[in-house]
């Protein structure tokens, strides 16, 4: 898994490619945690190098999601692949985070 | 052919009337038998007595040691409470061998008189009556299938066959014998009852008889685990300490009747004599002899027992996955601590429940079997935590405290439900050999949901908000997953149908989720959970 970080603006992008599975999602958590705690601004997470997305992978989005909801920030997801868009829609992501 | 006869017609009334008096013993007493064990067994004393007397009216430690295994494995009480409750039970079966050495044909006589006036009488009408006089038929028929057993022999031509039997049985086969007879009959008193038979009609010295009951004695122990058959862990360690009682019991009389004979007494002259030189009931005092020798040490270093019968049945996975964690009788006293502790276990059961979904990212062998276990176990905690709850209501409870109770059913009924769903769609996905693309997404998407609930437990009210939007209706995307299966042909449309039930399941579960959720929502005002007849209720009407 790799993860580019850029600033756009006051927001932070974050470019993830590869598997979010289960070994991957502590790192993946620990670094959307890290850019809540170091930011003030939102994040877009760009899904488009993911080609595996595990039920880890959901929940490191969903600690990060909630820290930001408390935060009173905003999360968002862009560019999944279509594999990807249905298990984001099945298990209800799609109502919790805007997708683009 | 005749004596043939008589003696299996003995044997064949003594097993009717042995059935018919536990089924309607049991149908007498009830639970009363469950509640008597249980507080029975607060004392190695009182253990062993109740185990006696239930020992004496079963007339089988077998079943005696089966009922308090299948009670050790519910849960009611520990293998280390039930061993004294074993040991009594071999005692009190010596009664029917000393039933057996006194002459019953007047008594047998009396009591079928007294049956047949009864049932002529029609008292079998009253339900109170009907059980007591099945108890007292079955008495009846057990004296008089112990009647024929000792008359069978009289018409033996006791010269010859005693010829026979003193060139033939050595004391291996002795052994041999009487192992084989309780094996086969499932217990050693009925062995003993032929070889008092046969030493009554002279076919058998007390020495012979020696060797054949301590055969019989031995062979009934081994026959508990054949009787035992599907039990595992916790529930057969019962059969070992059953085991250890009569081959201690044997090992020690052996020992006595050697170191007897060795010190240049003899064994078989003192046991005549203590028997008032009538055979019958030197043996039946040797029978006794050797369950109380085995029951006494097996229940004063009942530490010992437990620790030797663990070993050789130690606890299975769904042991230790269906005891309950929190819930105990003694709580029942004070409903508020035993609703506090239900609440606890039911809290437990909802944190296992990703355990029930595969982890499909790490599959491994096995893995199904374990969940299914696990499934077994938590279903069998959410029944006996369900029963908990309905006897702390039972007792006169206070208005919120019946309020927390009601709340806790109708958890208890939604992790039910979602345990089962949970297990019927982790086993239409396991059924896949080549997981599709679907399959993986519904499974992975629903271990998140269930483990979200995991995480929200004891968390705000926030938390639980998250979790109902993740949770809401997603019917129109479900059905058009379903239009798009419909029409499909994959593998002949079988992997269709089982796409199609994964997604039934998977939208059942999902909306059990959302209703656990609502119950487990904590209050936004006071951060106490909401009561089942109000707020989860208005929320539900709500969100839907």
């Amino acid at each position: 898994m790799q993860i580019e970080r850029e600033q756009a603006g006051e927001d932070v992008l974050l470019k993830v490619a590869g598997r979010l599975d289960t070994p991957n999602a502590k790192p993946f958590e620990a670094s959307l945690l890290d850019v809540v705690n170091t930011t003030t601004g939102g994040i877009v997470v760009d899904l488009a190098g993911v080609v595996y997305v595990s039920s880890s992978g959901l929940r490191a989005l969903l600690v990060a999601g909630k820290a930001m909801r408390t935060a009173k920030r905003k999360l968002s997801l862009k560019s999944l692949q279509p594999q990807i868009r249905e298990v984001f829609d099945i298990s209800g992501f799609s109502t919790l985070f805007e997708i683009s | 052919m005749l004596i043939l006869a008589g003696l299996l017609a003995g044997l064949g009334l003594l097993f009717i009337g042995l059935k018919l008096m536990s089924v309607h013993l049991q149908q007498a007493m009830g639970r009363r038998v469950r509640t008597m064990l249980k507080a029975a067994t607060r004392s190695s004393f009182s253990g062993f007595f109740c185990g006696a007397f239930a020992g004496a009216a079963a007339q089988s430690s077998n079943a005696v040691t089966l009922i308090a295994g299948n009670l050790v494995r519910g849960g009611v009480f520990t293998t280390r409470d039930a061993i004294p409750v074993v040991a009594g039970a071999n005692v009190g079966t010596s009664a029917l061998v000393f039933v057996a050495s006194i002459d019953m044909h007047l008594a047998v006589l009396l009591l079928i008189a007294l049956v047949g006036i009864t049932y002529q009488l029609r008292l079998d009408r009253r339900p109170s009556w009907r059980d007591w006089m099945g108890v007292t038929l079955g008495l009846a028929l057990l004296f008089l299938g112990l009647d024929f057993i000792k008359s069978a022999p009289k018409g033996i031509d006791v010269a010859h066959a005693a010829e026979a039997f003193s060139n033939g049985l050595t004391p291996l086969l002795g052994l041999a014998l009487g192992f084989v007879a309780a094996v086969i009959t499932q217990s050693a008193s009925t062995a003993t009852i032929l070889a008092v038979a046969a030493t009554k009609a002279r076919l058998l010295g007390l020495e012979d008889a020696f060797y054949l009951i301590l055969g019989a004695n031995f062979g009934s122990g081994i026959a508990t685990l054949v009787t035992a058959g599907g039990l595992v862990g916790i529930g057969k360690q019962l059969c070992f300490v059953h085991i250890l009682v009569k081959g201690v019991g044997c090992v020690i009389v052996f020992a006595l009747w050697e170191g007897a004979n060795l010190a240049g007494w003899d064994s078989a002259a003192i046991l005549t004599s203590l028997g008032g030189g009538e055979p019958t009931l030197s043996i039946s005092l040797l029978f006794l002899a050797l369950q109380v020798s085995g029951g006494l040490p097996v229940t004063v270093l009942r530490g010992l027992t437990e620790r030797i019968s663990v070993a050789l049945s130690p606890a299975s996975v769904e042991d230790r996955v269906s005891r309950p964690h929190f819930i105990h009788d003694a709580a029942i006293g004070d409903p508020s601590t035993a609703l506090d502790l239900a609440a606890h276990e039911t809290d437990r059961l909802v944190s296992l429940l990703p355990d029930l979904l595969p982890d499909l990212d790490q599959r491994s062998t096995g893995a199904a079997k374990e969940r299914t276990v696990l499934w077994h176990g938590s279903t069998a905690i959410v029944a006996a935590t369900g029963q908990f709850v309905v006897r702390v209501i039972e007792r006169r409870v206070g208005r919120e405290d019946l309020d927390l109770a009601l709340h806790l059913q109708e958890q208890l009924d939604l992790v039910k439900f979602l345990q089962d769903t949970l297990h019927d769609f982790s086993q239409v996905v396991e059924e896949f050999k080549d997981l599709p693309p679907l399959a993986f997404n519904l499974s992975e998407a629903l271990r998140t949901i269930v483990l979200s609930l995991v995480d929200a437990r004891g968390g705000s009210s926030e938390d639980f908000d998250i979790l109902i939007g993740l949770t809401s209706d997603r019917s129109e995307l479900l059905d058009r997953i379903r239009r798009a299966l419909a029409g499909s042909t994959l593998n002949s449309g079988e992997e269709a149908r089982k796409l199609l039930l994964a997604t039934s399941m998977f939208e059942r579960a999902v909306w059990l989720v959302r209703r656990l959720a609502v119950t487990l929502r904590p209050d936004a005002n006071d951060d106490k959970p909401a009561t089942a007849l109000n707020k989860a209720n208005l929320e539900e009407a709500h969100a839907d």
